[in-house]
């Protein structure tokens, strides 16, 4: 019998006669398409032996939409907004992806002022996503109020992005070349008014949560996933580091001139959710150290490099990856020469760091799982395309 | 027959006690009102509240800024489809929001509102509402059971464990506030007489605070407020309320005893559960907190003498200052009252719900004239200050909620056996090591 | 464990400072809501939102010369523009224009793409309906811009 399903995992114990599931001593449960905690529509098939979770399976492309092949039909420009809608919290960092990835494959350089406001909005994007991030994992761990104070400060983040492109969510931010937008009157201004109004409100999400026993309970020692388990499985972003190993993206292989920026990268020890935690928060405040610097010396000069009106890159093919606030996100495109790409292909971080929920819930109880996968940071968007 | 009704008015014990049954009907009916009531202000004040603190406005529609709220949702609750699972065990179904809300309402019949506002006064009343309210459980374990379904019989076994291990811890601290009763010495330390005889009644535990001129939390002081502590967390437990709350979390996988049940009977579970709060709360006050008495009981100051105003110079002027409370609170309530109505946006179509919340206002107001009245005063005292306390523990709960993550269940076992057990008793020993101080020091000054 | 830890413990540090916090937001000028629809939210200038189609103000006509660009450019197909040529003026002039707004992802490219100043995301935000045949917005519709709703409840 060759049945696709024989993973091994649905061989459960079958009760014997005269018993009925509670004498079984497996216990298969379904975490469905809808929860409140499974941060979009993720289904995980857990097996149970009573609390403690034996293993576990994902089932994703709930909300798969064929994004890599709708770039097959769209030209290069055409393709930007669509971008966008993967990693909707942060779509900011994806936009800045695709248009690097075109940028190398056309062989053009966005010009330096350009370069500051896509750095600009990357580190802003990137708080966004982490404040959504601590909201959403607070509220799963039982903590709710954090929620509503990251919406609020995330809120002020949405207003620039709103000024400057004229939508909150699915920015559109960057051109293939540079940037479309001159800053507005009044950018520089709000961004130093942004990073002085929320400096202390990340004290403050320290203050409640950080010394909280009750939250180092619930996280200390959960999700356990060791440096080397990581660089295995291929996760990348800050549950990477916070498992030891000291690797981002924009201080290895820099990219828009973030090598002008003087940022440290925090690590963690242990691998563990509350490690994870603190990582994300020390990447708060390190990206509001990048943004204060950026913004006070942003270059005078052309937003937009010298980019053909019909773009039709030499036959080729090109991997260009940045740190998103998830991870590690790659555009590989495949030109053939015409004016819509031959294939493109996105590393999602979200989807590859999905990988490794496996290895940190065996053991765990049930209340775990959701903790777990909530400090993965995993957007569906992503993980489905 | 009117002998019947009026001979419980001059007489000094409770209704039960004086085997009036119509007076005692009156004040379970009373009682059933207030609980009710208080029921319904929690439901609006804890969204208002948690809303407040989590920097957004709560419900603002309904009726000024949303005081009808709890109304339109008991008839939302009410008018919903009454959904029973197929294979549902019916008559247990049936019968578990029932039980729930019985017992939440039976253990009232206790509580002491002042020295003679009680529906009775057992002896054993303090033993009384923690064997009831242990009834509770089988509610929860009744509703798991018949919903037939893993998800709510694996809430209900955790939900049953947790209440049942968190009784203990709050049983050893009682016992060592009915302990603190059999001392006859004044003051936080003081302990006289220590082989006078204690009381489990929970009046006779007020009165004991009452002569002893302090509130059992302050008595040997660390002791009664680590007693007090223990029964505070306890207490929390016991209702599963933030940060206790797994069984009954939404972001968990196992959504809790009550899922399978909407419309009204659902509501049933909250009355009940609203209902079992304010029934812990009432025994956390009576036992450490003065149940009725004011802040410093035993403070008088001179006498003074204001006639109409003030017609029992043998109290003093604190007293004097202290009557004036409860107007004085309903005062405040009115002024935010009006100050909200006054700041309501000037929009047509908040016309009705401004002159509502004016009106509201002018009633409170009016309601606080009515306690400024002499006689009103006089009797008013008892009632404001046990009804003040129980708005405190009630503000308390919403404001842990508010801000502490929920522990995991093992790790919720372990706060109830491994932390507080041995907490409680070790106050149990120390009550009984310092009541006994005395006895225990003649003895070693015989034996040396 | 030394003394400060301890005492931190034991006094429930930690809990308290997580109580004042949010103690502290009970401020009723922390409150962040806005209390839509009496209240509505500024609107940024760029923000794309509606499309509209813009008319000389002087003389009441479309300012759009037909050149097909904007149709050109979106993503989805979704504008199609029809025109006809002017044997007088020997210009093309637009006859109609259709936007369909349900599938349209407001990305801003027709109007980059635009050669004149017609096209334009607004920054109306309001434009739910009962049903999906009034989300192809024709010439006229176009025309007339935003229409913010009013709310009389």
């Amino acid at each position: 019998m060759t049945d696709s399903t024989k993973s091994g995992f649905y061989e459960e114990t079958t009760p014997g006669k005269d018993q009925t599931f509670l004498d079984a001593n497996e216990l298969v449960l379904n975490m469905g398409p809808q929860h409140p905690s499974t941060h979009g529509v993720l289904r995980v098939i857990l097996k149970l032996d009573g609390e403690k979770v034996l293993g576990t399976e994902c089932v994703i492309g709930y909300l798969h939409r064929g994004v890599e092949k709708i770039a097959e039909n769209r030209t290069y420009a055409m393709f930007n907004p669509y971008v966008d809608r993967m990693d909707y919290v942060a779509a900011v960092s994806n936009g800045l992806g695709y248009c690097l990835a075109v940028e190398k494959l056309l062989n053009v350089e966005a010009p330096p002022r350009a370069a500051y406001i896509r750095v600009i909005l990357a580190e802003l994007n990137r708080m966004a996503s982490h404040q959504l991030w601590l909201g959403t994992h607070a509220l799963d761990i039982g903590a709710m109020t954090p929620l509503f104070y990251t919406f609020r400060d995330r809120e002020e983040i949405l207003k620039i992005f709103e000024k400057y492109c004229g939508a909150r969510l699915t920015t559109h931010a960057f051109r293939i070349g540079g940037t479309l937008y001159e800053t507005y009157d009044g950018f520089e201004q709000e961004v130093n008014n942004f990073v002085k109004f929320v400096t202390p409100k990340i004290d403050e999400y320290e203050e409640l949560l950080t010394t909280n026993r009750i939250w180092v309970e619930r996280t200390r020692g959960v999700g356990l996933l060791s440096g080397k388990d990581c660089i295995d499985l291929g996760v990348t972003g800050p549950v990477l580091r916070a498992s030891g190993v000291k690797w981002d993206l924009r201080k290895a292989q820099p990219y828009s001139m973030y090598e002008k920026f003087d940022f440290e990268i925090p690590t963690g020890e242990n691998g563990d959710t509350y490690d994870r935690y603190l990582v994300r928060i020390a990447e708060l405040r390190q990206s509001l150290r990048i943004i204060d610097q950026a913004v006070n010396s942003i270059p005078a000069g052309p937003i937009m490099a010298k980019v053909p009106k019909i773009m039709k890159p030499p036959v080729g093919e090109v991997y260009v990856s940045i740190e998103a606030p998830k991870g590690e996100l790659g555009y590989f495109i495949v030109s053939d020469g015409s004016t819509q790409p031959y294939r493109l292909r996105v590393r999602p971080p979200s989807f590859v760091n999905l990988q490794a929920l496996d290895k940190m819930v065996r053991g765990s109880l049930i209340a775990d799982v959701v903790a777990v996968i909530g400090t993965l940071d995993i957007v569906l968007g992503e993980v489905d395309r | 027959m009117l002998d019947y009704v009026t001979s419980y008015l001059h007489s000094n014990v409770t209704p039960g006690q004086a085997g009036n049954w119509l007076w005692s009907l009156v004040y379970i009916l009373i009682i059933f009102a207030g609980v009710s009531g208080i029921v319904i202000v929690m439901n609006w004040g804890e969204r208002k509240a948690l809303a407040h603190m989590q920097v957004r406005l709560g419900p603002m529609r309904v009726g000024p800024h949303g005081l009808m709220q709890p109304i339109a949702d008991a008839i939302k609750l009410l008018t919903k489809e009454d959904i029973m699972p197929s294979e549902a065990d019916k008559p247990i179904f049936w019968m578990a929001p029932v039980w729930v809300v019985m017992i939440a309402f039976s253990v009232f019949i206790v509580v002491p509102f002042g020295p003679t506002h009680a529906v009775t006064d057992m002896n054993i009343g303090i033993l009384f509402m923690l064997g009831v309210s242990s009834l509770g459980v089988l509610g929860v374990v009744m509703a798991g059971w018949a919903s037939n379904s893993h998800f709510p019989l694996m809430g209900a076994l955790r939900s049953s464990a947790q209440m049942v291990s968190y009784e203990i811890a709050m049983g050893l601290a009682v016992v060592s506030a009915v302990v603190m009763t059999s001392f006859t010495g004044l003051g936080a330390y003081g302990i006289g007489d220590a082989s006078a005889s204690g009381t489990l009644s929970m009046i006779g535990i007020v009165q004991a605070q009452a002569q002893q001129h302090v509130w059992f939390v302050f008595k040997f002081f660390p002791v009664g407020l680590v007693a007090f502590f223990i029964f505070a967390v306890a207490m929390i437990a016991e209702t599963n309320r933030a940060p206790f709350d797994l069984p009954e979390a939404e972001s968990e996988l196992v959504a809790g005893f009550h899922t399978e049940y909407s419309g009204l009977r659902w509501s049933l579970f909250m009355l009940g559960e609203y209902a079992a709060m304010v029934a812990v709360s009432s025994i956390a006050i009576t036992l450490w907190l003065g149940g009725w008495l004011r802040p410093f009981p035993s403070v008088h100051g001179p006498a003074i003498n204001i006639p109409f105003f003030w017609e029992h110079p043998e109290l003093g002027v604190v007293d004097f200052v202290f009557s004036f409370a409860p107007a004085m609170v309903l005062f405040v309530l009115a002024f935010f009252c009006f100050f909200n109505a006054a700041r309501m946006p000037k929009h047509p179509l908040l016309k009705i719900q401004t002159m509502g919340l004016y009106a509201f206002g002018l009633v409170l107001g009016g309601v606080g004239l009515i306690l400024l009245a002499p006689p009103v005063r006089d009797r008013i005292q008892d009632i404001f200050w046990f009804v003040f306390k129980i708005a405190c523990f009630m503000y308390m709960y919403i404001w842990y909620r508010a801000t502490w993550p929920r522990y995991r269940f093992d790790q919720l076992m372990k706060v109830g056996w491994k932390v507080l057990l041995p907490l409680g008793l070790g106050v149990l020993l120390m009550t009984g090591i310092i009541g006994l101080s005395p006895e225990i020091l003649a003895w070693l000054k015989g034996v040396v | 464990m030394s003394i400060a830890p301890l005492l931190n413990k034991v006094f429930m540090v930690d809990l308290i400072k997580g109580l004042k916090v949010t103690f502290k937001y009970q401020n009723p000028n922390q409150v962040y809501t806005e209390q839509y629809p009496l209240e509505r939210p500024a609107i940024a200038e760029r923000y794309r939102g509606l499309p509209r189609l813009n008319v000389n103000p002087d003389t009441g006509e479309t300012l759009c010369i037909a050149c097909n660009l904007c149709a050109t450019a979106c993503p989805e197909h979704l504008i199609v523009v029809q025109s006809e040529r002017n044997p007088l003026t020997k210009r093309k002039e637009m006859t109609s224009f259709s936007y369909d707004v349900s599938r349209c992802m407001f990305c801003g490219l027709c109007v980059e793409a635009c050669s004149t100043d017609c096209l334009e995301l607004s920054q109306d935000y309001e434009f739910a309906l009962y049903s999906r045949d009034g989300l192809v917005f024709d010439r006229e519709r176009l025309e007339r811009g935003p229409e913010p709703t009013v709310y009389t409840r």
